[in-house]
């Protein structure tokens, strides 16, 4: 007889969501996260897409969320100009459609809460070291010289899942293009600034998405969240381009808040959070093996996350993954049949949600982004030569827009250019 | 051997902001065990492992203290039971009002006690008063800076590190001890400890009959920020820099 019916590692969006499901269904579950509390070691920009949140918690909006998305900006940023598209529309703030910017500390702690009060126990402060494997099956967990056994093992223990690869589920460790390293500032300022400042009415907020010289031109970008009484503002760039620069993470993000377009935004506040983490952005080809005997991965831990460059997910496939990976526990448990074969479902259902196939739709995107250099440095600058002339009055004697634009535009190579929108359009 | 220990529940002081103002700012700040606490719920643990007794744990709080994760990080540290009396007023109390909540709860609920330990002072206000006040609304002996505890029959025998030599005295129990942090490093308590702490027994009660403070607070303010020298050497002046960061680090 095991302790539990299921562990969960990690107390994170798919961990705690997994947590609440079992727990609905009277299932005896343990949650432990090495952290103090949920959420003392997540990170996101971010924003979470509340589709998948809704269909577990109707009263979602109840939950600590900071300000419903309004504004979607995206910048292409050259070293001297930045040309940016703002867009807002009435269906993407509907509710299923809408999202919200977040705080990792406090939202995965109300997510914990409500497994907590569901039923779920949670140990706080303990790094699982290892699982107990007998036979080829997950039996249990170990730490600190504590053995707690269960029927299944659910890890959702984030990116740097030493667990999943104990379990003998991991391919090979990522390669270092296939993974992000973002580091991210938490800077307060009071509402009413936030939102003039912002253009955003009470309680909507702002999410705006950088590319170009924001990574020092390298594969990444840059982000400014509008959060309730705060503003996110951070940088992601791909490691492998990282290791080859001359500046460091934290520089690029200093000199990105020093940019004249953003230092306006984040004047007079004070940084309360400084934070750092992974990202995995090679897409569905880094995913492990998401089931073995006695244990299912979900989350970041299973690798589903998504870049497009234009949007940024994750956290709504950690809800959704935890919750199917709960449902498909509780089918295991109840048929007695907690091996591979019996937690078969989870695949089924995974397979045949929007997690896989948007993973699988956009399958070619790391790699676009990845063969486009442009995007990051070329691009913006083509950009900037092209407006500039446009809006420049110096006396000067003046163009036609198309002797304008030309240009620039022949600079990156007209068949070049329309080859790069080609593969675009295609993976994106 | 009854071993009760008086822990004061203070907020997280890593998450305590000084706004411009100098006011202290605990939203962000969970509700922890005072730091020093934490070594004399180990002592009385070993001691209780070691003579088969008991550990009660006696905190006179604000409802804020009644937080289940903080419940159960007391009671996962080798502790039978918690017992907890609320008051918003207690969030300021002094040593004496809080000395006469906890000798209420001691004959209420503990009266049957052996020795009654606590840290040396809070996290917070830090005054080293309690265990004295404590014990003289008790009428029992006290004695503070131990830095070790043996039970023998119906006495202990402690020991307090002074600087050049180590006391040694009995105490003849029931007795209040304060304990200094050298008395042993508190456990990180393990899985099994932390799952069993959720079954042990705990209870909370709102005082009743209010806080007798015999101080008021007028205001906690951070201090002052002195003003930083700033001294500016000019271009080339390199010998005197380097004297005066020699200067300083003497």
């Amino acid at each position: 007889m095991s302790d539990f019916d299921a562990i969960v590692v990690g107390a994170g969006c798919a961990g705690s969501v997994a947590a609440y499901t079992l727990a609905s269904a009277g299932k005896s579950v343990l949650v432990v996260e090495r952290g103090q509390y949920a959420g003392a070691k997540n990170m996101t920009g971010g924003r979470i897409y509340t589709h998948s949140l809704a269909k577990v918690f109707p009263n979602y909006q109840e939950a600590p969320l900071q300000r419903k998305v309004t504004h979607e900006r995206i910048s292409l940023m050259s070293p001297d100009s930045n040309f940016t598209i703002d867009y807002a529309a009435r269906e993407l703030e509907e509710a299923g459609k809408e999202s919200y910017t977040v705080l990792r500390g406090p939202f995965d702690q109300w997510l914990a809460e409500q497994a907590e009060n569901a039923g779920a126990e949670f140990i706080y402060g303990i790094a699982v070291e290892d699982l107990i494997i007998e036979d080829g099956k997950v039996k249990g967990i170990l730490a600190f010289g504590d053995e707690i056994t269960s029927d299944v093992v659910i890890l959702a223990d984030g990116v740097n899942s030493l667990l999943t690869s104990k379990a003998g589920l991991s391919k090979k460790a990522p390669a270092i293009h296939q993974v992000a390293v973002g580091a991210k500032e938490t800077i307060e300022l009071p509402a009413d600034v936030v939102e003039s400042r912002f253009l955003c009415n009470p309680g909507e907020g702002a999410s705006w998405l950088f590319a170009g010289d924001c990574s020092n031109g390298i594969i990444g970008g840059a982000f400014v969240y509008a959060n309730q009484e705060s503003v996110s503002v951070g940088i992601v760039a791909t490691m492998s381009e990282v290791l080859k620069q001359d500046i460091p993470v934290y520089q690029m993000l200093e000199n990105f808040k020093n940019r004249p377009e953003i230092k306006p935004l984040i004047a007079g506040g004070k940084t309360v959070e400084y934070s750092g983490h992974v990202v995995p952005e090679g897409g569905i080809k880094m995913m492990p093996e998401i089931i073995g005997d006695g244990v299912v991965v979900a989350g970041d831990a299973a690798m589903l996350c998504m870049n497009l460059g234009y949007t940024v997910r994750g956290m709504d496939l950690a809800v959704e993954s935890g919750a199917i990976a709960a449902k498909a526990v509780i089918k295991a448990l109840d048929a007695g049949d907690t091996s591979k074969a019996g937690l078969a479902d989870y695949k089924t259902m995974l397979d045949s949600s929007f997690i896989m196939r948007d993973m699988k739709m956009y399958e070619d995107a790391p790699e676009f982004l990845e063969n486009c250099p442009g995007m990051f440095r070329g691009y913006p600058e083509m950009i900037r030569d092209i407006m500039t002339p446009l809006f420049k009055v110096d006396g000067e004697p003046r163009q036609h827009v198309m002797k304008l634009a030309l240009p620039p535009v022949k600079r990156q190579g007209l068949f070049k250019l329309a080859k790069v929108a080609m593969k675009g359009v295609k993976a994106l | 051997m009854k071993i009760v220990v008086a822990v004061k529940v203070v907020a997280d002081d890593q998450d305590i902001f000084v706004a411009g103002d100098r006011t202290l700012d605990y939203s962000k700040a969970h509700q922890v065990i005072s730091s020093y606490d934490k070594n004399a719920i180990e002592a009385a643990a070993q001691l209780a492992a070691a003579n088969d007794g008991t550990v009660t744990v006696i905190s006179a709080a604000t409802s804020k203290a009644t937080d289940a994760k903080l419940k159960k990080d007391i009671l996962s540290r080798g502790v039978d039971e918690l017992i907890m009396v609320t008051d918003d007023a207690l969030a300021t109390a002094d040593s004496f009002a809080t000395a006469q909540v906890l000798k209420g709860i001691v004959e209420d609920k503990v009266s049957d006690y052996d020795l009654i330990l606590t840290g040396d002072g809070s996290a917070d206000f830090y005054a080293g008063q309690v265990n004295v006040q404590l014990a003289a609304a008790l009428g029992v002996p006290t004695i503070n800076e131990v830095t070790s505890i043996a039970a023998e029959g119906d006495k202990v025998v402690v020991e307090r590190t002074l600087e050049e030599e180590v006391e040694e005295i009995e105490v003849p129990l029931p007795a209040v001890i304060a304990v200094s942090p050298s008395i042993g490093e508190p456990r990180i308590p393990g899985m099994r400890e932390i799952l069993a702490a959720g079954k042990k027994p705990s209870t909370v009660d709102e005082l009743a009959g209010g806080v007798d403070a015999k101080i008021e607070i007028e205001e906690i303010k951070a201090p002052e920020l002195a003003p930083r020298k700033q001294q500016i050497f000019e271009e080339g002046d390199i010998d005197a820099f380097a004297a005066a960061v020699a200067e300083a680090l003497k």
